[in-house]
């Protein structure tokens, strides 16, 4: 199958990228180095200069959240213009010194890390824009800080080999520990300690399942990255050990019930950019690696742990639904309502056809600008009425129109409505668990629509409708507030209106990575599904 | 021009405006009016170059991909038949009117830039159910159309219209559940969603169909079309503006549900069609006695409206069933069903949309009083909104010959066919009907003014009275064949199913004595512009019961309060205190508490290290002779 624009005008756009693409390889591997590199330069240079202007250093700073949003969107474009069927492009090898274990600082973007990388380079965009206007003290550390979580995250996502994309991830990781010791709301040493032990932890279960994976499967001699480590081989009893490590590891760095509760303190506790960055895009690593990492090769591992996954997942769905419905704090409940909706994106995984799994990476892709989209405007309704504490917070609408309007619609986004790239996912995950071996799944996981509805409108009646309470500092949303919430929503139209747009090369990817792990079934609807 | 291009017109222009709309117009509410105006103009202009010669009658589909992920297609399409064409004809001709409606009625609100917008986003789902080619682009629109409903129930901001807009939002997703559930079963027993595709399976195997996948479909139309349980939202929709109310919640949206059910008839067994039938009569009857306990004129029109909406599910169910049982299992006598119901749902939206107009002209006129005891007396005022509304209420009432006798007669024709207790209930709802909107028109439009705004209030501006006056004439001809353009003819000429012989006669007399009967029952019994409810005064506990509406919303009330919140406190409770507090904290400090134990055992005693030493060695040799095994296994 061929990607293509749907409509015949583009013909001559798509003609360009792909023109681009195919005549300047080496430039656009080279992009993907600059993406992960501009970022961290400004953050060095901006660290090392002496006294610089507010301007200077807000100019700086810019640069490195501008290129690497740009870049990505260039990227995809080339991608999807230019028919690679879904496999890596854009790749970049070198030796750092480790080529003997099979190491390499080696990047590249296939379909399923694409639609990530985006999202960390449209993320990064809209909290970079947000927090260099955001009047926090020693701004210069605070813009620092999130400059070296972008590099890191722009590597997360452009990462082949499986070792840098670990480092990648403790890069922006630990920026995000400083960023919410320094700057975040009251309670944020425990709160950072906390979240530092348990994400740590997680990482550390991580690393253990990655370095069993290694050793395993010889990828010493052969390079331990994601594209040979498809073609070897686990035997059996170690599968089962090494999915579970992962499962775990990655379970904990998003937020799998019942090791969840350090994302809502944390998400409630940390400065607005931080908070769109980690709940937006670092969290998305643990799936991304079990999607990437774990499924191609460890297929009888997920056999044995499908049904924990299943459970865990409907944990994350209701039990913490039903919490977020019982919270009052707004940031509070964000924090906890992306703690839910990744048992979405679980119950897809279950699923294991290429559906679920093709169907959970957007839903991943579009929660992730629609989260950090309501964070930021959690931020803005907190500068205005000094006030988080939904109860004491109200009919600001009146006063507020666009905030209302931009609110009220990535809430919407983030509860599925149709129309936002969020429904794409959510209903094709739905789809694909009535495909699985326990069709009955799907009455559960559908509760989660119903309660969804609950906290999302519940919020919205609370902060806008109803009579007003207490003074408002500052009228409705600004425009340079308004900038990177209009481009986060943007996006979502756009994928909502246009899913082709991130579903083709998806879809692609996730046919090939799994194609071949397809047992006799597939033939039929193009499908896989879990061997007994 | 190709259909395709029209078709596609009619459903971008509402987009296109709402776009433009919320990008320039946001504070220019006269521009925002026009442009909204115009796209209803559009979308009725090209409806009718379609049904007046523009598309010849086949059947017309074009479909293309939208999404593909592993096994599943989704496709955007348009699915042109006699039955979109009827309800395109419905929204397109209605919308139009309240569309010029608005434009008079919203002339002081202070956010015509968003209603207008949200008015044009409506129109814009609406057309999409109406040319929705398959299941899940029916399913997409559906859920569009709530929002819309939901944006324009809270347009006011207020706090009724906050908790209105939630329960509507609600409610309809509780619905959606199972709607969507119903779908995905279809998809995965048939392969398909696409309209046609079904039709086809269907005509030659109907095995694979089960009761269940009808009902859990069903359950989207008890939500969207307010069927019992999930009825509550409607009459609490009124918050919205009226002309919303005569729109979304009278004459198309909460109409969408029955139309789903034509759209869809084959995938409903006999006993689902029980069920169905009996959903709408117990929803037709509970809604016609809960309308004498209301006092807003809006109210009352609403619990009116999900009466009427219960005759065309129970139409729909038993008329399917007649024409099973009548002609055996053939495709076309399923259509009776289809064609009962969505006759009915024609002329309800012709007259139940012109009755909210009216009492929109009314509110709009006596200072938004909406309460019929503190008005009184408009007749001399208002002469042509009477003349207008009296239209409406003379439809609905069932007056023979005109436009709701044709259609709630082939309902109760059908149903004395089908099931004669059935037949009983409808047939006292009939009654019901006509005293109610008897009791409204006469204490509102006759007698003497009861308050200050009633004896203040003057004749509308055109923009108001024309609609009304054009949907008027429809509400009293639009049981006539020749009122309908050709393509729309065959559904209500061999559809419909017609009373022949004695039991036409029957039919006659039935609804005579329940119009007239009703009529003069309100009219001598409450009186002409009183000012207190009779039935009140006389018979408190009567009145109650009615008023009451069977402790529906209490119930869900209780449930709210006391069960789900508490419930999600108690898990909230359970995930603080058990998981972060224990599990989580509690294996730091387990972890702490062995940092304490070993700090204790580094005495520094050389002693104690060689006690510590020899109890190690003795346990490593218990270990190795095999004389733990019992305990660790």
């Amino acid at each position: 199958m061929t990607t293509h624009f749907p409509i015949a005008a583009f013909d001559g756009v798509t003609d360009l990228f792909r023109t681009a693409g195919e005549s300047m390889p080496v430039l656009h591997s080279f992009l993907v180095i600059l993406a992960i590199v501009l970022p961290l330069t400004s953050a060095l240079s901006l660290a090392v200069s002496g006294k610089l202007s507010d301007t200077a250093v807000k100019i700086c700073a810019g640069i490195g959240f501008v290129a690497p949003g740009l870049i990505s969107l260039w990227l995809a474009a080339v991608y999807m213009a230019s028919d690679l069927g879904g496999q890596y492009a854009f790749t970049y090898l070198a030796d750092m010194g480790l080529g003997k274990f099979g190491i390499y600082l080696y990047l590249g973007l296939n379909g399923i890390a694409l639609p990530f990388y985006v999202l960390a380079g449209l993320v990064g965009l809209a909290a970079g824009l947000y927090a260099i206007q955001s009047k926090v003290e020693r701004l210069r550390l605070f813009l620092i800080l999130l400059l070296v979580m972008q590099g890191g995250l722009m590597g997360v996502f452009s990462s082949i080999d499986i070792l840098f994309f670990y480092f990648f991830h403790e890069f922006a990781l630990i920026s995000t520990f400083v960023l919410i010791a320094l700057w975040g709301r009251t309670g944020r040493k425990t709160v950072a300690l906390e979240v530092t032990i348990y994400l740590t932890l997680g990482a550390m279960v991580t690393l253990a399942g990655l370095i069993a994976l290694y050793v395993t499967t010889g990828a010493m001699d052969f390079g331990f990255n994601m594209i040979t480590i498809r073609e070897l081989m686990v035997h059996a009893p170690l599968q089962k050990t090494i999915f579970g490590l992962l499962l775990i590891g990655f379970g904990i760095l998003v937020s799998l019930f019942p090791f969840h509760t350090w994302a809502p303190r944390a998400y409630a506790t940390a400065p607005a950019p931080a908070a769109m960055l980690h709940a937006g895009v670092l969290k998305k690593f643990g799936l991304y690696g079990l999607i990437q990492i774990a499924y191609p090769i460890l297929d009888l591992g997920i056999g044995h742990w499908a049904p924990l996954i299943m459970w865990l997942a409907l944990c994350n769905l209701l039990i913490i639904g039903l919490v977020t419905i019982a919270q009052r704090d707004l940031k509070t409940m964000l924090g906890n309502a992306s703690v839910m909706h990744m048992g979405y994106a679980f119950l897809g995984l279950y699923a294991y056809s290429s559906l679920g799994i093709g169907a959970a990476i957007m839903m991943l892709f579009a929660h992730g600008l629609s989260v950090s989209l309501l964070f930021l405007l959690a931020d803005v309704i907190e500068k205005r009425t000094g006030n988080l504490d939904m109860r004491e917070i109200g009919g600001i609408g009146s006063k507020t129109p666009v905030l209302m309007g931009l609110f009220c619609a990535a809430m919407l986004a983030s509860i599925g409505l149709p129309g936002f790239a969020n429904f794409w996912g959510e209903v094709g995950i739905f789809v694909s668990i009535f495909g699985s071996p326990s069709p009955w799944v799907l009455y559960p996981a559908l509760l989660g629509i119903v309660i969804s509805a609950i906290y999302g409108l519940r919020a919205v009646a609370c902060i806008f409708f109803g009579e007003e309470k207490g003074e408002l500092a500052g009228g409705d949303i600004t425009s340079s507030e308004k900038l990177p919430a209009i481009l986060l929503l943007v996006a979502l139209f756009v994928v909502g209106l246009w899913p082709r747009s991130i579903s083709d090369p998806v879809n692609e990817s996730v046919e090939n990575t799994f194609a071949n792990k397809a047992p006799a079934i597939s033939a039929q609807v193009a499908e896989f599904k879990m061997t007994e | 021009m190709d259909l395709g291009t029209v078709l596609s017109i009619i459903l971008l222009a509402p987009l296109v405006s709402a776009g433009l709309i919320w990008l320039f117009a946001r504070q220019r509410a006269v521009l925002a009016m026009a442009l909204s105006l115009a796209a209803a103009g559009i979308i009725l202009c090209f409806s009718l170059y379609i049904l007046l010669g523009g598309w010849n009658g086949e059947p017309y589909e074009v479909t293309a991909e939208w999404l593909r992920l592993g096994g599943l297609s989704l496709s955007i399409g348009f699915l042109l038949n006699n039955l979109s064409a009827l309800m395109l004809f419905v929204v397109s001709f209605v919308g139009f009117w309240i569309h010029l409606f608005s434009v008079g009625y919203m002339n002081d609100d202070s956010a015509r830039g968003r209603f207008f917008g949200g008015l044009s986003i409506f129109m814009f789902s609406m057309l999409g159910i109406v040319l929705a080619d398959n299941l899940f682009m029916l399913f997409i629109f559906w859920e569009l159309v709530g929002f819309s409903s939901y944006m324009l129930i809270g347009h006011y901001l207020n706090d009724e219209a906050a908790q209105a807009s939630k329960k509507a939002f609600i409610t309809n997703r509780v619905g959606d559940f199972g709607f969507l559930v119903g779908i995905i079963m279809v998809y995965w027993t048939f392969g398909t969603v696409s309209l046609t595709e079904l039709d086809h399976i269907l005509e030659h195997d109907k095995s694979a169909v089960t009761a269940i996948m009808g009902l859990l479909l069903f359950c989207g139309v008890v939500g969207k079309s307010a069927q019992m349980p999930l009825h509550v939202w409607l009459p609490d929709a009124m918050a919205g503006p009226t002309p919303i109310s005569a729109l979304i919640h009278a004459a198309t949206m909460v109409a969408a549900g029955v139309y789903f059910l034509g759209r869809t008839f084959l995938l409903f067994t006999p006993d689902a069609l029980v069920i169905i039938s009996w959903v709408g009569v117990v929803t037709a009857a509970c809604a016609a006695i809960w309308a004498f306990g209301q006092r807003d004129i809006k109210k009352i029109l609403a619990y009116s409206t999900l009466s009427q909406l219960g005759y065309m599910v129970a139409g729909f169910g038993m008329g399917s069933l007649y024409g099973l049982h009548a002609h055996g299992d053939s495709h076309s006598a399923l259509l009776y069903g289809v064609g009962a119901s969505m006759f009915h749902l024609t002329t309800h939206a012709f007259f139940k949309a012109l009755l909210f107009l009216g009492s929109g002209s009314v509110i709009h006129a006596c200072h938004h009083e909406q309460d019929i005891f503190k008005m009184g007396g408009l007749y001399k005022k208002m002469p042509l909104t009477t003349i207008a509304f009296a239209a409406g209420v003379l439809a609905i009432a069932g007056i023979p010959f005109l436009s709701a006798f044709f259609s709630k007669d082939a309902i109760l024709y059908v149903a004395m066919k089908e099931n004669y207790g059935a037949f009983i209930i409808l047939s006292i709802t009939a009654i019901l009907t006509a005293t109610y909107m008897g009791r409204l028109f006469f204490i509102a439009f006759l007698g003497k003014p009861n308050s200050e705004s009633a004896e203040h209030a003057h004749e509308s501006p055109w923009t108001i009275v024309v609609p009304l006056l054009v949907l008027a004439v429809f509400s009293l001809l639009g049981g006539y064949l020749w009122m309908y353009p050709k393509p729309l003819q065959p559904i209500i000429e061999g559809w419909v199913p017609h009373a022949h012989g004695a039991d036409h006669t029957t039919m006659i007399v039935i609804s005579l004595v329940a119009s007239v009967g009703g009529l003069a029952f309100a009219f001598f019994f409450y009186g002409r512009g009183s000012a207190t409810d009779r039935l009140e005064k006389i018979a408190p506990p009567v009145y109650g019961i009615a008023k009451s509406k069977f402790f529906f919303d209490e119930a869900y009330g209780y449930y709210i309060r006391k069960v789900q919140d508490r419930f999600a406190e108690l898990m909230a409770f359970f995930d603080t205190l058990l998981i972060s507090g224990i599990l989580v904290r509690g294996a730091a400090g387990v972890a702490g508490l062995f940092g304490i134990i070993a700090r204790r055992l580094h005495t520094g005693s050389v002693a104690s290290y060689v006690w510590w030493f020899f109890a190690g060695l003795i346990l490593f040799g218990a270990f190795a002779g095999g004389f733990l095994d019992g305990l660790l296994r």
